[in-house]
């Protein structure tokens, strides 16, 4: 790995419920072992600055930023990317199901990182009010922006609305 | 974005993290990588090895003891402040400000100690822990030696943490009955802050309320947080009144040159910092026994 600049790290990390025994350099980011490493382009890049939280994803149960952590301190954790959803009628999980049913995106970019912050806060907060909502998407940016929408489809994934197509 | 090369070593003890610091010239301690990780990623520093001490459990703890006062391992996140019901009782604005701190993705990852040692004038713990009179642990190879948060905070970007010391814990003083109030001046919600103010208040017993001790610390106005010796003076043994904290509060960045910045001119940060103090004075008295 000399074309990295730097040793190789022995990480063993929980993606998606599949374990990975991988060497990576010190300086990969967590978004780029995601995205290059094991090919899960559902991350997404935006910013690469630590703004605008389209590579979101779950790592041990939190969101955090995958472009503010490194692969090597991904060590002994699980990640849960956005590929991780899907068992409903259309392959799809209900917080998705209901980004379909209200509109919850238009160009799609920040979608995988909002669904998976949807994801944590139902987690959290099953019933949390628009505020909390709101208060929980901070981090993550749409620039079509979408929010209404993008708050109606968590009320209605709370609701357990989300879930039935009529 | 790609990083500059770099080593990484996660100690799996403190005293290994000294070492490691020790060992290398342009080792750099990694905790929650918020700021860090994008330093590297433009390429702002020369780091040669980070030392990732995030998951070091001797430096993520909350301890509360039975006197009010409590200790809190500097690795420990905003997120890990923010839930902490102990914490809260006894000294309710650390886990405010962490509450508040940028998205729930950093508050995740970052912690009190990076925040603390990063130092940059508009980082939220400084003042606060300033006000608050925290004494502030660093390891070192030598030892562990406590220096109050008032001496901790030299500058721009500058504390008392030597090369080859990490910062360990910090430790929070009882409240005993004493108010603190943090107020910061932000065009939107998660904007750098313009002007911050932490007053900390203890108040007297008996009607009408007197103030027997103010604390009133700045932040934003300077590379490191100012104290505003001339208002806290104005105030003790005065009147806990709206009038007796104007007219303090109105001497708080007298004689501050404050930056000027694309977020706000110098001149207005000034006026603006004593506008905090008043508030902040006003919401310590509110909170004071």
């Amino acid at each position: 790995m000399a074309t990295e600049g730097s040793a190789v790290h022995a990480i063993e990390v929980t993606v998606n419920g599949v374990p990975h025994s991988v060497a990576v350099p010190a300086r990969r980011l967590l978004v780029h072992f995601i995205r290059e490493t094991l090919g899960l382009r559902g991350t997404h890049i935006g910013c690469d600055t630590g703004n605008c939280g389209a590579c979101s994803v779950i790592c041990d149960g939190q969101l955090i930023k995958s472009c503010m952590m490194l692969a090597v301190q991904a060590d002994g954790c699980e990640v849960e990317t956005i590929e991780s959803l899907g068992d409903g009628p259309d392959g799809l999980d209900p917080i998705q199901e209901a980004f379909k049913e209200h509109h919850g995106l238009q160009c799609g970019y920040c979608t995988p990182g909002i669904v998976l912050n949807a994801k944590t806060l139902l987690a959290e907060n099953p019933h949390p009010s628009e505020a909390e909502i709101r208060r929980a998407l901070k981090g993550n940016i749409c620039r079509c922006t979408g929010y209404v929408n993008i708050v109606a489809s968590i009320e209605a994934a709370a609701a357990g609305a989300g879930s039935v197509t009529p | 974005m790609l990083l500059a090369a770099t080593e990484y070593v996660r100690p799996a003890s403190l005293e290994e993290a000294l070492a490691a610091l020790a060992g290398t010239a342009g080792a750099r301690v990694l905790a929650g990588g918020q700021t860090l990780i994008n330093v590297l990623k433009h390429r702002a520093a020369a780091v040669e090895l980070l030392v990732d001490i995030s998951r070091l459990e001797e430096l993520r703890f909350i301890e509360v003891a039975s006197d009010g006062s409590a200790r809190i391992g500097a690795a420990t996140t905003y997120l890990e402040l923010e839930r902490s019901a102990p914490l809260r009782a006894v000294a309710p604005t650390i886990g405010e400000v962490a509450a508040g701190t940028v998205d729930r993705q950093v508050r995740a990852r970052g912690t009190i100690g990076g925040n603390a040692c990063f130092a940059d004038p508009a980082s939220n713990y400084p003042p606060l822990l300033f006000a608050l009179e925290a004494s502030m642990e660093i390891a070192g190879p030598a030892g562990t030696r406590s220096v109050p948060a008032g001496e901790f905070f030299l500058g721009l970007y500058r504390t008392a943490v030597g090369a080859g010391e990490l910062l360990r814990s910090i430790t929070l003083p009882p409240l005993d009955g004493a108010g603190v109030g943090y107020r910061s001046l932000q065009l939107a919600a998660d904007s750098w802050s313009i002007a911050r103010a932490v007053a900390w208040v203890r108040c007297a017993a008996g009607e009408p309320r007197t103030i027997e001790a103010a604390r009133v610390v700045l932040g934003c106005v300077a590379g490191a947080p100012v104290r505003a010796s001339a208002t806290e003076a104005l105030l003790s043994g005065g009147a806990a009144s709206e009038e007796a904290v104007s007219a303090a509060a109105s001497l708080a960045s007298e004689g501050l040159e404050p930056p000027s910045d694309v977020h706000a001119s110098g001149s207005y940060r000034r006026e603006m910092a004593a506008v905090m103090a008043k508030r902040a004075l006003l919401d310590a008295i509110g909170g004071a026994a």
